[in-house]
């Protein structure tokens, strides 16, 4: 298991939304502008990238039959710890996201991996996929916003990105974003509950035709090899 | 009281649905819709899980930990419950029950990873409410996860004969499907209890 | 059963050690979550009674008998009045609100904190109506006889007007009780 071949996983050809399929809830529920879905997929990040190194580390003393149970501990840890933290020095974040932090804990993704990854691999291994996996969501997170905050309200980096004054990041959330059309004529569907469906639907759908097509093309080169030989 | 307690169940089963409002329970309400009787079967186990878990969790909340100045080991505590809970439920169904059991069995364990379950528990803190609120959101939570993934199921079970890309194949137009009924849903917001 | 009891063991010990980690953190956080929700009351009671300066909890037996609708009287320490914190019910859902009542049992100003009612009623309830003066200005200077007559009702939405009239008078109420 080489870093190459994990980032390549984890990015793209496992992808723990649009290929393996979990942890939807948060990814429909909060990616309505930049500042969410930056927010909620670091927040991911980390505590993936902690959970796998904890666990990989302790993988050898803890008792098979209660393995889940002591996943669960060591996650509820981890989200509790950054849940204080954003509260306490990034309240809007926290704000924002509301019970969608405290319930990271019931994110597929996390237990996920640490059943399937790091019960068995090193703790480097584990820590360059907690890294992956959770870049991989992040950037699935981040598609998601950019798509519907464009068209749903004609912004692009809304809470993140402030214009009013010359270009400057806010952290606080306070930022409208650059604009890109006026919100009136925006699809303000897209921002509801319908959005996130639809917007998460058809990009599984693009990534599907776009694994299948790369399937195709490879299958193609090794005939054509064959039938040179 | 009972105004509150009206417009709370309004609010949970229609306009404020767990599932096309609040994306709680996305999970398994996705993995488990293929069928109509199955998602019946899901529906109910969430009800009766979801229900216990407010009660248990109120009152561990309101009489432990609140009291104790430990409120910052909810998330944990409240996983911890429902996980134990559902272990609780399975083997008093499995040894009194069986007929029950044999129906909801293999949905219980999949019932502590239903983000639903842990939300409710959370937006009953969150929200300050008293205890026969917490359990009349739960109940009425997980009855509109019922309603949700029934109609959502006889939804998928059409959409299986009908043609569409082959890109969309498996989840994308689940999705899809899904994104229309919770268009229908949207047409409660706004819906008054007088 | 041995098994159990170690199985027990480790299970507990793991907790223990997360509860411990996590009571660290708490610590660490705690003084910025206080100090920052205090920062959003005093902000939210100053904009009600805007003579206030930190407020002071009032002692919850002390208006017992309104305990009903009334979540919690805070008293501002100069003396400048009181701001009552209510919920009650509005046509949708419960509405809650924070309500400032000055040292002649006058209305100073009221704001409303959370509400299920249509979304963008906070908006018109702050802007001005015909006449120029917004909802939430015009129960200015009002005391407990308050009716629905005295106000610019918010069109469309009688009965939440209305509730929100009522909660107003038994706020303006329950300081007086205080004496």
């Amino acid at each position: 298991m080489n870093i190459k071949s994990q980032f390549k996983e984890g990015l793209i050809t496992n992808n723990p939304v649009l290929v393996q399929q979990i942890g939807m809830c948060a990814t429909m529920a909060i990616t309505t502008s930049l500042f969410n879905g930056l927010g909620m997929g670091l927040s991911v990040l980390i505590i993936l990238t902690c959970c796998n190194v904890v666990v990989s580390l302790i993988r050898r003393i803890i008792p098979e039959e209660i393995r889940l149970a002591i996943f669960v501990v060591v996650i509820a840890g981890f989200v509790t710890i950054v849940d204080l933290l954003l509260q306490a020095f990034i309240p809007a974040l926290s704000e924002a996201l509301g019970v969608f932090i405290p319930l990271i804990v019931v994110n597929c993704i996390i237990i996920g991996r640490a059943e399937a990854f790091c019960q068995k691999n090193t703790v480097g291994a584990s820590f360059f996929d907690g890294i992956f996996q959770g870049l991989g969501y992040t950037l699935v997170l981040l598609a998601m916003s950019i798509v519907r905050e464009l068209l749903g309200k004609g912004t692009f980096g809304g809470g993140l990105i402030d214009v009013s004054e010359g270009f400057r990041f806010t952290m606080d959330g306070s930022g409208a974003g650059i604009k890109i059309f006026s919100g009136e004529y925006g699809a303000k569907v897209l921002t509801m509950p319908f959005g996130g469906f639809l917007t998460l639907g058809v990009l599984i759908a693009l990534m599907q035709y776009a694994l299948k097509k790369s399937a195709k093309k490879k299958e193609l080169a090794a005939k054509e090899k064959e039938v040179e030989e | 009281m009972l105004f509150n307690i009206i417009s709370i169940s309004l609010g949970a089963i229609l306009i404020n649905n767990f599932i096309f409002s609040q994306f709680l329970g996305c999970c398994p309400f996705l993995g488990c819709s293929n069928k109509t009787d199955t998602a019946f079967g899901m529906g109910v186990a969430v009800i009766f899980v979801i229900g216990m878990a407010s009660a248990i969790c109120w009152l561990i909340d309101t009489y432990i930990l609140v009291p104790l100045g430990l409120a910052f080991l909810e998330t944990l505590a409240f996983i911890l419950i429902i996980a134990a809970l559902v272990q609780l439920v399975e083997m008093f169904l499995k040894k009194s029950v069986p007929a029950l059991y044999s129906a909801l069995g293999i949905y219980l364990p999949l019932i502590t990873t239903n983000c639903a379950v842990l939300g409710v528990v959370l937006l009953n803190v969150q929200n300050h409410y008293n205890f026969i609120e917490s359990v009349v959101y739960g109940i009425t939570g997980g009855i509109g996860f019922l309603l949700a993934i029934v109609l959502f199921a006889s939804v998928r079970e059409r959409v299986e004969f009908s043609e569409y890309p082959e890109c969309f194949e498996g989840f994308p137009i689940c999705l899809v499907s899904a994104a229309l009924v919770a268009l229908a849903f949207m047409g409660f917001s706004g819906m008054k209890v007088f | 059963m041995k098994k159990i009891l170690k199985l027990t063991v480790v299970l507990f010990l793991i907790c223990a050690v997360v509860a411990a980690v996590l009571g660290e953190v708490n610590a660490v956080t705690i003084g910025p979550i206080t100090a920052r929700e205090r920062e959003k009351t005093e902000k939210a009671y100053k904009a009600v009674l805007p003579e206030g300066e930190s407020f002071t909890e009032v002692d919850p037996s002390a208006y017992a008998a309104f305990r009903s609708t009334i979540d919690k009287i805070s008293a501002a320490d100069n003396g400048a009045g009181h701001v009552v914190e209510t919920t009650f019910s509005g046509a949708q859902g419960s509405i809650t609100m924070a309500v400032g009542v000055d040292g002649d049992g006058r209305c100073a100003g009221i704001s409303i904190i959370k509400h299920s009612e249509t979304s963008g009623l906070g908006e018109v309830a702050a802007s001005a109506s015909s006449r120029g003066v917004s909802f939430r200005e015009s129960f200015v200077g009002k005391d407990e006889s308050i009716s629905i007559q005295d106000i610019d009702a918010i069109t469309g939405a009688t009965i939440t007007s209305s509730a929100v009239v009522g909660a107003v008078a038994t706020a303006i109420e329950a300081v007086k009780a205080l004496g």
